[in-house]
């Protein structure tokens, strides 16, 4: 046989990886930036990988951040395609997340921000482990009734810009309510990205659910 | 009659649905466009026929059919540091380098046995995995003959600049059929002349391998290259 043939022992898949997808605007780089030193404060080893549509504005934005070593945020290109990239063929994303695990062994978690999508954007499981829907109260309180794939099949659904309700005429209880219905029971989590409001018990949620640590 | 079995490979392996990462690589396309280069059907299509004949036949192709035969991870390395070594612009070593390690990540997790191996071997290596030399390896591991390897390399070279073109906005669907018409002929021409025996990898697309090098300085950009 060939030496070609000889197969060698992989190194084991080590860091879990969290998928954040939303609409456009949503927050979620502003998510990502607000996990970023609550997840390294507890301890946690992470690295980023973003799919910007048109530049590389969200990696260089978290790059510039100073909350983590540039070197971990890795960019890829969606071709115009911010869904095939997470969903049909995640290939780059998960060749990039290859590259970030060997670049830094230790890695425990990576972080896969979309781009900016609609309601039908969904992440691989081949992708990953866990992952979260980002929609905001700006872009209205019937998003949840919309029964979008995102909203439905997430791990779990963020409700960010919680301070804006009063101002866009939200009813915030009622969209957390009708979200939790449509999900039947399954988490939605409320936060404040501006403020930080709610990214402890999205955290919270990610040592349990994603890290098995509490 | 046709091989029933080779030519459902084909057209597993060369559907533009085949997961490898090949819809977010344009080849100059992107900045061919912005720079005004594709104002119509006819110079995109003359652009594909120049990265079909200047690259693809004389270089891709020779590179290809070398992987393909190779019997050894030494051999490939060789191959694959000689395309490194030929390739003349980083960005264009860095988008074949990136879409030679998603077809090869696929082809491993498939169990393709050569490409598990030569994955794991280059692994540690930033400067393997070209894209022509994974196509060679991967497409063995895949059961199809040398001939029918070099048809999906050129075929997936083409689609791919279509469908950049068209996600651009260059030209609509119907037209990007009209396209793939086209260069299925220029295609098919230079698959019925064999690779001489003693040829030597050389292209000659240098508009081509201008818009790729400038890609990282354009404000606003969608594809890897």
């Amino acid at each position: 046989m060939n030496q070609l043939a000889k197969d060698t022992q992989s190194k084991q898949i080590a860091a879990a990886r969290l998928g954040i997808g939303g609409p456009v605007g949503s927050g979620k780089t502003a998510m990502v930036e607000r996990l970023i030193p609550v997840l390294m404060a507890r301890g946690i080893d992470i690295a980023v990988i973003t799919n910007d549509l048109v530049t590389a504005e969200d990696a260089e934005r978290v790059r510039r951040s100073g909350l983590i070593d540039p070197a971990r945020v890795s960019a890829v290109e969606a071709g115009a395609c911010p869904h095939t990239v997470i969903r049909e063929d995640p290939t780059l994303n998960i060749e990039a997340a290859d590259e970030l695990e060997r670049r830094f062994p230790g890695v425990e978690l990576i972080l896969i921000e979309s781009g900016g999508d609609n309601l039908a954007s969904t992440f691989s499981r081949d992708l990953t482990d866990f992952w979260m829907f980002v929609i905001d109260v700006a872009g209205g309180d019937d998003i949840p009734r919309k029964r979008g794939p995102g909203v439905i099949r997430s791990d779990l659904l963020v409700i960010n810009k919680t301070d804006l309700a009063p101002h866009v005429g939200v009813n915030l209880p009622k969209m957390h309510e009708e979200a939790l219905k449509v999900r039947e029971g399954r988490p939605v989590l409320l936060t404040n990205c501006r403020k930080g409001e709610g990214i402890d018990a999205v955290v919270d949620l990610i040592e349990r659910e994603v890290l098995f640590r509490r | 009659m046709f091989d029933l079995s080779q030519t459902l490979a084909l057209l597993q392996f060369g559907d533009s649905a085949y997961p490898a990462g090949g819809f977010a690589f344009s080849w100059g396309i992107e900045g061919l466009l912005a720079d005004g280069f594709v104002p119509s059907r006819g110079a995109l299509e003359a652009l594909i026929a120049e990265h079909l004949t200047f690259r693809w036949a004389s270089f891709d192709r020779v590179l290809l059919g070398r992987a393909f035969r190779a019997e050894s991870l030494e051999e490939i390395t060789e191959i694959d540091r000689l395309t490194e070594a030929l390739t003349l612009t980083l960005q264009m070593r860095e988008g074949s380098r990136r879409a030679g390690k998603a077809l090869i990540g696929v082809a491993s997790k498939l169990g393709g046995t050569r490409a598990h191996a030569y994955r794991q071997h280059m692994s540690g290596d930033a400067t393997l995995g070209h894209l022509t030399v994974v196509q060679g390896l991967v497409y063995r591991d895949f059961g199809v003959t040398l001939p029918a390897a070099e048809l999906l390399s050129g075929w997936t070279l083409v689609t791919g600049l279509v469908s950049a073109a068209t996600r651009l906005g260059a030209i609509g669907h119907i037209e990007a059929q009209a396209s793939l018409a086209t260069a299925r002929e220029v295609l098919a021409d230079l698959l019925l002349a064999p690779v001489p025996a003693d040829a030597e990898p050389q292209s000659f697309t240098p508009l081509i391998d201008i818009a790729v090098a400038r890609g990282p300085a354009r404000q606003v950009r969608m594809f890897a290259t």
